[in-house]
């Protein structure tokens, strides 16, 4: 019928147009012989970070000068994310971050969740890396609360990575915020330790000089949610921090300092009494309580606040000794307990939570679902206002024991790069609080008003290209470290990162001056070595200069799909 | 109104609803279907197995397709859209609070946009000829040919960056307090921030009112009874207002529906550039951060929109023309 | 919408004589109306322009240029860098002149799916009627009802950011306009009896189709083919600028992102970010200008001026 043979031709021709889109996409064989496949790097597409992308492709040029085969792809980061985390088996080699926040402070986090063999199934040890004898050093800093051991553990455990090379560490970035000087005294304006001069002790300390009296800062994505028993998005954290109060806090030299709590002591290794602070409140008038401590510390640890579950996992028991002291009991030592739990867990009051936690109770949904409409907190900000998608608004508590020095903190969701730069230059923004672009031009608005101060600090977080240990050749340490010499980290430190990052060594920051290991092995751009070490590792090469493996081994896996 | 009418009218709400339900279950097959684990995004590492299979469960997403498929209608059907992965809140609630900034910025351009291109497209008519139309002419689609992005940037980057005449984002300046939306609405701060936005979509939807009123009126003015009238020795403004104008003015009126609708999807950039807090901006961060729920939401009550306009178009163009006869359809 | 005049109905025998005239009458309105001309002049200079790049600049538009030991980062205009660096060294030139190329490649081939689709479609509804008719134009109002670029943002996601998943996007919803306005011309032509006297004169239904109606409807499908490849090349501009596009080509649209989330503007570097907008601008306005022309095929009451 010729009504078919129409309906026939329409479909030849649909099917000839997703063929044809679909046409790129060819599986290829795995190559037979000792020649090393060709090699995958994933990395973030160049709108998403053009950073990581840009020493992805320098990367992979240098891992060519080697006689390898090497195709940089990209993916969004939410399939990259799921990519390296659930499809262990799959992928070669990543770009990589890892952000520094202030609870990062202490080295503990970092070291042992990257590289010990417990988080390598499904944890962060993505890239597989088993050493029992780090794993012993890991644990063994864990439980050393005396600090000078505890500070030889660590450097021993940056002495194992560097040699294993299981990343090639590419820079400590350096965070970039600036401010304008006319509106708040320079003086004021705190600069922590890795973190920057955004953080918790700016905006608590900052004074206006003149007749602004708001801080406006900016943030490219919305804010997802103001919840303290939920860690959401990175700019959702600066406002909790702002709302409710922690017993420890970060100070700006990276140490942990009192803040709710008063003063704490170790009594053992596993047991700590903690004074709280007298004539605290929450910010609808009633008192902090005793109970509203151990109410904060307890509640995590129902089925219904996972994300800070982890945190107290380790707290065994906590005692009420009188209204304001309490005795906290860990099940094992934990020198890093006043940053990693202390210092994290927010205070929140009890008399609000328990029944809206009650509430949940025998439903599927967990407390990440629940939103205060007016959070309460007892930290010096309060909550004034949130048009999502906009703006929050955050007012001084003038009856916290570290009141703010200005009148109200307003948040700005600002899409677009370019009008946070303009705003911050016409007086819209006083306080640049999220620049991912690129430095010189913020260097160059500097310079050219000087009404703008910018400062650039390193970070904490680290920048690293890591390879799957589960996949060979990346199995073999001499291999790595072959890799980590061709690569020209500098070139990627002054292209992809504007010369505004330091070179990075270890899994600790360069900005943890007490913690960072010093004479580290450097792996030095040098090609010639990193052919030599191949070849005493028994790696040739073939009349075409591809590379192959040692004569024993030959090629076992396919293209990394 | 006639029973026939009534019957066509109901046929094509039916036919609407139709489009509807095949655009949203669309929708619903191509998140179902995008490769990897829808929930990567939310799931926090440290999550043990037990909590991330808690999480998907909470999220309906261990379910088969199908039950899935039939709780999403039940779920539309009663006016609810599920609950944002994202924003863990409603997303009736968010897209509720998107919308009127959207609508207010869209339809505003559109009206605009017409007022303008209208009569400037019955200007060049009446320079049928010179120099000066086809000028005009090559302006009005160079204007529209250019990306409306790029146009956005360029005149934020002189308006408020160099200019400061404007501010560079948002809807209101910061921590501003308004007692009511219609305060918030017609107060000069709201105006000044919705300036730029509109300027932009006003300098690409221009066009077409602009376009289609000029080839509209050479038609109408090559009519016999505007040739009469020339005859009668009337002068040439009053035919062009009286007689032509009020005559070329029947399909460009309906085109209005028709492009608001269309211009429902432009807008997307626009916001994005100026920080627009409408339902383009969550659309692309939904998609962006697979917020499944988020993104049909926000999709389809664009879509709805878009269907509806076009319906509107055409109720609106039968009504006034009454020529056209609803059996041909 | 109205109809225009069509040309008379072939004698039998004179398979190609349709097409031929039609043909002929196309080439005759590129020659006397100014504004296809000028067009097809500015399509035939973005063609030049992309075949010749590797002639026009030394440099590749990946390449990262270091002179002496610097990074060629952000220079401004000179005899070097026609049109200056970008802030990773790029040469904004030779981006600009090899961006030419998907430009195009996405233009034309969007465009030709769209014709092509569009007119079978059309084509193909107008003339069996019936419930082939209903379904197809169903089909249309859906894709009439889903909003364009977040569809395509939608897609694309799924898909994967590449050129021709864009492309693909694009043929599966931008075909409804010409469906719909040549599947009204095919119904007038039936009702003036127009096919109704080819299928006495024994054409099948296939030949009729191809050798009677087609042609007829041919500047139908240019019209909205030449409109086709603008729509084409501002929604690749658009997908890249919300980052959705495809990181492996440089395209004029990748170009203006780049440029977008390296703060151009701020830093002053017009030179970036202007001319790759200018050169969208004008192959577009290229676009409907011929389009322009093919309209006056169709109301011929305008050609009188």
């Amino acid at each position: 019928m010729q009504k078919r043979s129409v309906v026939h031709g329409l479909a030849f021709l649909a099917l000839g147009a997703l063929i044809a889109a679909g046409a790129p996409v060819a599986p290829t064989q795995a190559q037979p012989g000792r020649q090393v496949r060709e090699l995958v790097l994933v990395t973030w597409p160049q709108a998403q970070d053009p950073q990581q992308y840009e020493a992805a492709r320098i990367a992979a040029e240098g891992m060519r000068r080697l006689g390898l085969r090497v195709t940089v792809r990209t993916m969004p980061w939410e399939q990259l994310a799921d990519y390296i985390w659930y499809s262990r088996q799959k992928w070669d080699m990543t770009t990589w971050q890892m952000v520094g926040r202030p609870e990062r402070s202490d080295p503990d986090e970092l070291l042992v969740n990257l590289f010990s063999s417990s988080t390598a199934k499904d944890g962060y040890n993505f890239i597989g890396f088993i050493d029992p004898k780090y794993d012993e050093i890991a644990q063994g800093q864990r439980e050393a609360t005396d600090l000078t051991t505890r500070k030889k553990l660590i450097v021993q455990a940056q002495e194992i990575i560097a040699g294993a090379q299981p990343y090639t560490f590419l820079v400590n970035p350096k965070s970039i915020y600036a401010f304008n000087n006319q509106v708040w005294d320079p003086a004021t304006i705190v600069e922590q330790k890795g973190i920057g001069i955004k953080n918790f002790w700016t905006f608590d300390g900052a004074a206006p000089k003149g007749a602004q009296k708001d801080m406006v800062l900016n943030a490219q994505d919305p804010v997802q949610a103001i919840n303290p028993l939920y860690i959401s998005g990175k700019v959702d954290s600066w406002i909790t921090e702002l709302i409710w109060d922690r017993l420890v806090r970060i100070g700006p030299d990276g140490l942990p300092r009192p803040w709710a709590a008063g003063a704490y002591k170790w009594l053992t290794p596993t047991t700590i009494d903690v004074t709280l602070r007298p004539g605290m409140r929450w910010h609808d008038g009633t008192p902090v309580t005793a109970d509203d401590v151990i109410f904060s510390f307890t509640a995590p640890k129902g089925g219904k606040v996972p994300m800070y579950r982890p945190f107290v996992a380790n707290i065994a028991d906590i005692k009420k000794l009188s209204a304001t002291t309490l005795r906290f009991t860990l099940a094992k030592p934990s020198a890093a307990f006043l940053t990693s739990t202390l210092g994290k867990i927010n205070l929140v009051p009890q008399h609000v939570w328990a029944p809206m936690l009650q509430s949940l109770e025998g439903k599927k949904e967990n407390a990440e679902s629940l939103q205060e409409k007016a959070p309460i907190g007892s930290g010096p900000f309060k909550f004034a206002g949130w048009t999502r998608g906009q703006e929050v608004v955050l007012e001084a508590n003038p009856e916290h024991w570290a009141a703010p020095k200005m009148r109200r903190w307003i948040l700005r969701t600002v899409s677009n790069v370019e009008a946070a730069l303009g705003g911050l230059r016409n007086g819209e923004i006083n306080f640049l609080s999220d620049y991912l672009g690129d430095p010189a031009v913020l260097a160059r608005l500097s310079s050219q008003d000087p009404r703008i101060t910018v400062i650039a600090s390193t970070d904490i977080g680290m920048q690293f290209i890591a390879y799957n240990e589960r996949r060979p050749p990346f199995n073999d340490a001499d291999f790595r470290r072959a890799l980590s010499m061709v690569i020209d980290r500098n070139m990627i430190r002054l292209v992809a990162y504007k010369g505004y990052g330091v070179l990075a060594d270890s899994p600790v920051s360069q900005a943890l001056e007490f913690w960072h290991a010093p004479n580290l092995p450097q792996y030095a751009y040098n090609v010639a070595a990193a052919r030599d070490l191949l070849k005493k590792a028994g790696y040739e090469w073939d009349p075409q200069g591809h590379l192959l493996y040692p004569a024993s081994q030959t090629e076992t896996l396919e293209v990394a799909r | 109104m006639t029973r026939s009418s009534t019957r066509w009218i109901a046929q094509r709400l039916a036919q609407m609803l139709l489009v509807l339900w095949v655009v949203a279950t669309l929708l619903f097959l191509i998140f179902r279907l995008m490769p990897g684990n829808p929930l990567a995004a939310y799931i926090d590492p440290n999550f043990t197995a037990d909590q991330q299979q808690a999480l998907i469960h909470e999220f309906g997403l261990d379910l088969p397709l199908w039950q899935q498929y039939l709780i999403f209608l039940r779920a539309s059907a009663a006016g609810s859209m599920g609950q944002s992965f994202f924003y863990h809140a409603p997303v009736a609630q968010l897209v509720w609070e998107a919308l009127p900034n959207t609508l207010i910025l869209v339809l505003g351009a559109v009206i605009i946009a017409f007022l303008i291109g209208a009569t400037a497209g019955a200007f060049l008519a009446w320079k049928r000829g010179t120099a000066l139309e086809t000028a005009g002419i090559s302006l009005a689609l160079a204007v529209r040919a250019a990306p409306e992005f790029w146009v956005g940037m360029i005149l934020l980057a002189v308006f408020s960056f160099s200019l400061r005449w404007f501010p560079t984002s948002g809807t209101a300046s910061p921590g501003a307090q308004y007692a009511s939306l219609w305060r918030q609405l017609t107060s000069p701060d709201f105006l000044r921030h919705l300036a730029l936005p509109l300027v932009t979509l006003v300098l690409y939807l221009q066009g077409l009112p602009l376009l289609l009123m000029r080839s509209n009126m050479l038609d109408v003015m090559e009519e016999e009874f505007i040739v009469m009238a020339r005859m009668k020795g009337l002068p040439e403004r009053r035919i062009l207002l009286r007689h032509a104008a009020r005559n070329a003015l029947l399909p460009v009126v309906t085109a209005f529906a028709l492009v608001v609708g269309y211009s429902l999807q432009g807008y997307v950039v626009v916001e994005n550039v100026f920080s627009w807090p409408g339902l383009g901006r969550l659309l692309v961060k939904a998609v962006a951060a697979k917020d499944y729920p988020l993104a049909q939401g926000a999709f389809l009550l664009i879509a709805a929109l878009a269907i509806f306009m076009n319906l509107a178009a055409d109720l609106f163009y039968t009504w006034l023309d009454p020529r056209v006869s609803y059996a041909k359809r | 919408m109205r109809s225009g005049s069509v040309g008379a109905l072939p004698r039998p025998g004179q398979t190609w004589a349709g097409w031929r005239r039609a043909a002929g009458t196309l080439w005759g309105v590129l020659q006397h109306d100014r504004f296809a001309f000028a067009g097809i002049v500015i399509y035939a200079l973005f063609v030049l322009i992309a075949l010749s790049a590797p002639l026009l600049t030394p440099y590749d538009p990946q390449q990262t240029i270091i002179s002496g030991d610097q990074l060629m980062a952000n220079r401004p205009p000179s005899r070097a860098y026609p049109l200056g660096t970008t802030n990773v060294g790029r040469d904004i030139f030779a981006q600009l002149v090899y961006g030419a190329r998907p430009a195009l490649a996405v233009g034309f081939v969007a465009a030709f799916f769209v014709a092509l689709i569009g007119t079978s479609i059309g084509i193909v509804a107008g003339y069996y009627g019936g419930w082939l008719d209903a379904v197809l134009m169903r089909l249309a109002d859906v894709a009439f009802g889903i909003p364009y670029l977040p569809f395509v943002i939608v897609l694309v996601a799924f898909l994967g950011p590449s050129l021709w998943n864009i492309v693909l996007t694009m043929a599966l919803l931008l075909w409804k306009d010409t469906a719909r306005v040549v599947r009204a011309q095919v119904l007038t032509l039936r009702e003036r009896g127009f096919v109704e006297a080819a299928r006495v004169l024994g054409s099948s239904p296939r030949r009729l189709m191809l050798v009677h109606l087609a042609p007829n409807v041919l500047p139908i499908a240019l019209l909205y083919g030449s409109l086709a490849v603008g729509w084409a090349i501002l929604t690749e501009a658009s997908v890249s600028f919300l980052g959705f596009g495809d990181p492996a080509r440089i395209s004029w649209g990748y170009m203006l992102q780049d440029a977008y989330i390296s703060q151009a503007l701020s830093g002053g570097a017009y030179n970036w970010f202007i001319p790759p907008g200018v050169c969208i601008m004008l192959v577009v306005m290229a676009g409907y200008f011929i389009s322009r022309g093919y309209e006056e095929l169709l109301f011929p009451r305008l050609r009188r001026r």
